[in-house]
């Protein structure tokens, strides 16, 4: 019985937002984690509650790799990250805005690397970075949200309705808890829209419950809550029952910390902290299969800036900083991640009268891993010349569902075309399988 | 519908009693309305249910109550409304103030008009008009606090949203396009015949209009474009301008609109694509189906938006009269239960039925609220994408969003505890329950949930909330059980976390 005031409630009532304490025994989570592999996993959480002593993730065999993908929202302008230096039409169509050559950092005979992407090119050099030029949907509307729509359903001309990355985490074998998460958002993405339940959280540290101040509170809610929830409609059942299957560990992990690994300093910034918590999550071994990240901001018509300062430059140093931080911090785990890089489109080819550009269509994607084909530019550059632009707009020569394919097949041992029905068959070796 | 703000001098004093009676009288038999449409139309027309207000719309049935929120002017400013908007003089100032004031970049001006968005949403009896003002500041989308219109968001609140929200869609759109907030989000400002900038000519004809299922081409949004460069905002003053020079003239086709565009001052031509823009048969369509989708279901039934689109053009494009359609209709009737609350609505009525009134310290409640919900991704205006934040459960069935609002709940329950401190005045959570005790714990849960939900929780619900308590339906209630006492904060947030409350 619980009719007198605990300790805990009392401090509670004074009213602080932030008070926090930990209930969890530091060495008991860094144990019970360390200890995980891919397989079957226990953590060993709040040793001091008989309520909640250790959670089984049901992660069935799935051996692929993490599969990140980073959405830059607004449209990405791919001509300004990786520029084709040879292209002499460039320059020409963005005389203020354009990224002169001998500002580049090489990447071969063909482009060279935005000056404020440079904490990326050891990577590229370490070939554990690929880029794919001139990709894109292939039916573009040029709508922002139409684009986004069909990117992440990855099913043009069929009737599916789910997203991408529902469909490639339901196709795994039994899925956990934290098999499709979103990071940096409460809400998931479309790519997760569909029958496979996923998770959404804003950072690891802050997907905790108020009020259940130590397991037995936390048991005493958790059997509440969902017995409140049980029968309810999907859309209440459904995020109900993940955070609470979640949250447990969530808050071990909180009380246990979390020191980058390698040296790794992350910048700040909300991309580096979620990429921060997706590395924290596929060292814990919760059973992460597909993570998305956001990164918005990105739909510059107006004052793109130059190419030693202003907004794309700040914002492509915050992009290279953050991820150059996840790759050292992952170290050999990044053996078994694969992150890729998608926006809904590119940019114009021609700069507009605000020093910014407009919605266009091919687009540059960045691939990041330990098993990447890396130290090279991929795809077929269709040309900036009059004859050769569509609209105005840099052709798509890649189909962008080709790149996921391969990273589907390859890197996560799936039936790609399970996944994104009418998938082109061209790959373009991006990606390797495991010796 | 601009109000005089007299600023308060007194100094602070706790506010009158709570209004929330804790058992509402019963209502009249005349009306005819029942109490589970009352509660229908409470949790859809408005920003939170209470037992008070399912009271006062069954007391006058529906209808008349759907009329009288149609006239907003005539429904006076609350006294909450009107001591906390007090706080906030900064929101009369015109665009070319705030500038001279400021110079450069502040979140002030925002931020002031996210927390009096806020206080409306909470303490105004114009409900069904605050509602509207959230509908359409999600569909011509200006962002606050951080934004290219960071001088002008607050105009664009007082002299477009809200002077328009029940007014004629063609008035509130020419007002929106014309508006410096609106130019400056969607990049108009710098838009020239010489180099247009197709941000706003894009998005008025896929967002704001006809949308992308009017098959307009490219060529269509390049002389959207074209139609208006010359919009544009004054370099100093920040304050909306025209520039004749940069405005492109010669005939401009866009869809079924055409116009000759000789004359270099282009304001004529503005106003006349943007009436036939707001009077399109695709526009009412459009507007039809998201007031359909925002009250109705999240799917709503074709025959009621054709209704609804056809209402619109009937009223040369007022909402009111589309609204009375709506709420009349079948459809909605039997669409009880069917809508799901978003994290920044769930925040505001937890407010509004725990009876919080404004404090001493109003801004630091509202700081904190806010940044809650959008811990669980809504604050208002504060979407970072043109198209507004979605209003259909699935956009919003996250587990952090669900987290996100349990401990929104939980901190509202710790705010009533505050009683040394207080930021606002929350009246004690004793007086949620009626003075004479109930006999059971069974019976203190009905009450709550009566006084919380409006309705009862099934057998299973009443005794899992027991259980919470360490007891069952059938044990004894007395005034020293922790369920009155030190526990009652957190059996309030766990009623509120129920999938009844979450339900519009």
């Amino acid at each position: 019985m619980t009719d007198t005031v605990p300790a805990e409630a009392r401090v509670r009532a004074c009213g602080c937002p932030e008070y926090e304490r930990s209930t969890v025994d530091r060495r008991a989570v860094l144990g019970g984690l360390a200890a995980l592999g891919a397989g079957a996993a226990t953590v060993a959480l709040a040793p001091r509650a008989d309520a909640t002593t250790s959670l089984t993730f049901a992660d069935g065999t799935y051996t692929g790799d993490t599969l990140v993908v980073l959405s830059f929202r607004g449209g990405f302008d791919g001509l300004s990250a990786v520029v084709p230096v040879a292209d002499p039409a460039y320059l020409t169509l963005r005389p203020t805005i354009g990224i002169p050559t001998s500002r580049t950092l090489q990447l071969d005979a063909r482009f060279g690397l935005h000056p404020a992407l440079a904490p990326l090119l050891p990577w590229y050099t370490a070939k554990k970075l690929a880029f794919v030029h001139a990709l894109g949907l292939p039916n573009p509307t040029r709508s922002h949200f139409t684009d986004m729509a069909e990117l992440e359903r990855a099913a043009p001309g069929s009737s599916l309705r789910s997203g991408w990355l529902d469909r490639m985490v339901g196709a795994t074998d039994r899925p956990g808890t934290f098999a499709g998460t979103a990071l940096g958002t409460a809400s998931a993405p479309a790519s997760f829209a569909g029958p496979t339940l996923e998770l959404a959280m804003r950072s690891v540290d802050r997907f905790t419950l108020s009020g259940a101040w130590d397991a037995t509170e936390e048991a005493r809610w958790s059997t509440a809550l969902r017995a409140l929830h049980a029968g309810a409609a999907p859309q209440h059942a459904g995020p109900a029952t993940t955070a609470l299957d979640a949250v447990a560990t969530t808050t071990a992990m909180k009380n246990a910390g979390y020191s980058p690994a390698h040296g790794a300093v992350y910048p700040s910034g909300d991309l580096a902290a979620s990429l921060r918590d997706v590395a924290r999550l596929v060292k814990t071994g919760v059973g992460l299969r597909a993570a998305t990240v956001d990164s918005g901001n990105w739909d510059m018509h107006e004052g793109l800036g130059r190419s030693d300062r202003g907004w794309m430059f700040d914002q492509l140093g915050q992009v290279a900083a953050a991820l150059a931080a996840f790759m050292t911090d992952l170290g050999p785990a990044a053996d078994r991640v694969t992150l890729v890089t998608l926006s809904e489109f590119g940019r114009r080819a021609a700069e507009n009268g605000s020093g910014g550009t407009d919605h266009g269509h091919g687009n540059v994607s960045m691939v990041l891993g330990g098993k990447v084909n890396g130290g090279r530019v991929y795809g077929t550059w269709p040309g900036l010349g009059a004859g050769q632009l569509q609209q105005g707009d840099l052709a798509a020569t890649t189909d962008f569902r080709s790149l996921l394919g391969e990273i589907l097949e390859r890197r996560c041992g799936l039936t790609a075309s399970t996944v994104l029905p009418g998938l082109p068959s061209a790959r373009l070796g991006v990606v390797r399988r495991d010796a | 519908m601009p109000e005089v703000i007299t600023r308060r001098t007194a100094p602070w004093s706790p506010p009158a009693p709570p209004v929330e009676p804790p058992t509402p009288p019963p209502p009249p038999p005349s009306s005819g309305t029942t109490r589970a449409q009352a509660l229908h139309l409470a949790r859809r027309a408005t920003w939170g249910a209470t037992p008070r207000l399912v009271a006062d719309i069954r007391a006058v049935g529906a209808q008349a109550w759907v009329d009288a929120q149609l006239d907003p002017a005539r429904i006076p400013l609350t006294a909450d409304e009107r001591t906390v908007l007090a706080e906030y003089p900064r929101l009369s100032m015109s665009v070319a103030a705030v500038r001279e004031r400021y110079g450069s970049d502040t979140g002030d001006l925002g931020t002031d008009s996210i927390h009096a968005y806020t206080a409306r949403a909470i303490w105004s009896e114009r409900q069904l008009f605050e509602v509207m003002a959230d509908f359409w500041t999600n569909h011509l989308v200006v962002t606050a606090p951080w934004g290219p219109a960071w001088d002008s968001v607050h105009r664009f609140q007082e002299d477009v949203v809200r002077r328009h929200a029940l007014g004629r869609y063609a008035d509130l759109l020419v007002a929106a396009v014309t508006h410096p907030a609106l130019l400056k989000q969607l990049d108009n400002t710098s838009s020239t015949r010489w180099s247009p900038n197709e941000n706003l000519g894009r998005e008025l004809l896929e967002l704001h209009t006809v949308g992308v299922e009017a098959g307009y081409t490219e060529a269509d949004v390049r002389h959207s474009t074209l139609v208006l460069t010359g919009l544009t905002t004054h370099r100093q003053t920040g304050e909306a301008a025209y520039e004749p020079d940069w405005h492109h003239t010669g005939r401009l086709t866009v869809l079924d609109w055409r116009h000759a565009n000789t004359a270099a001052d282009g304001s004529a031509v503005v106003r006349d694509y943007l009436l036939h823009l707001a009077r399109h048969p695709r526009t009412a369509r459009r507007i039809a189906t998201k007031l359909a989708v925002r009250f109705v279901g999240d799917s709503p039934p074709a025959a009621l938006v054709d209704r609804l689109a056809a209402a619109y053009l009937a009223a040369d494009t007022r909402i009111a009269p589309v609204l009375r359609t709506l709420f009349a209709s079948e459809e909605f009737a039997g669409a009880g239960g069917t809508k799901t609350k978003r994290p920044f609505e769930n925040a505001v009525s937890t407010a509004r039925v725990l009876g919080i009134r404004p404090g001493p310290a109003n801004r630091r409640w509202f700081d904190e609220v806010l940044w809650l919900s959008s811990l669980a991704g809504h604050k208002p205006m504060g979407w970072p994408a043109p198209n507004g934040y979605p209003d259909v459960a699935a956009a919003w069935a996250g587990a952090g969003a669900t987290l996100g609002v349990w401990n929104l709940h939980m901190q509202q329950g710790w705010q009533s505890t505050r009683t040394d401190d207080p930021w606002v005045t929350v009246p004690p959570f004793r007086g949620l329950l009626p003075a004479a005790l109930p006999a059971t714990h069974g019976e203190y849960v009905d009450a709550l949930a009566s006084r919380l939900l409006v309705g009862p929780l099934s057998t299973a619900k009443r005794a899992a909330v027991c259980a919470f308590l360490d007891r069952t339906p059938a044990s004894p209630l007395r005034a020293t059980d922790a369920a009155v006492g030190w526990r009652l904060p957190y059996v309030v947030a766990l009623l509120l976390d129920t999938p009844e409350f979450a339900t519009r």
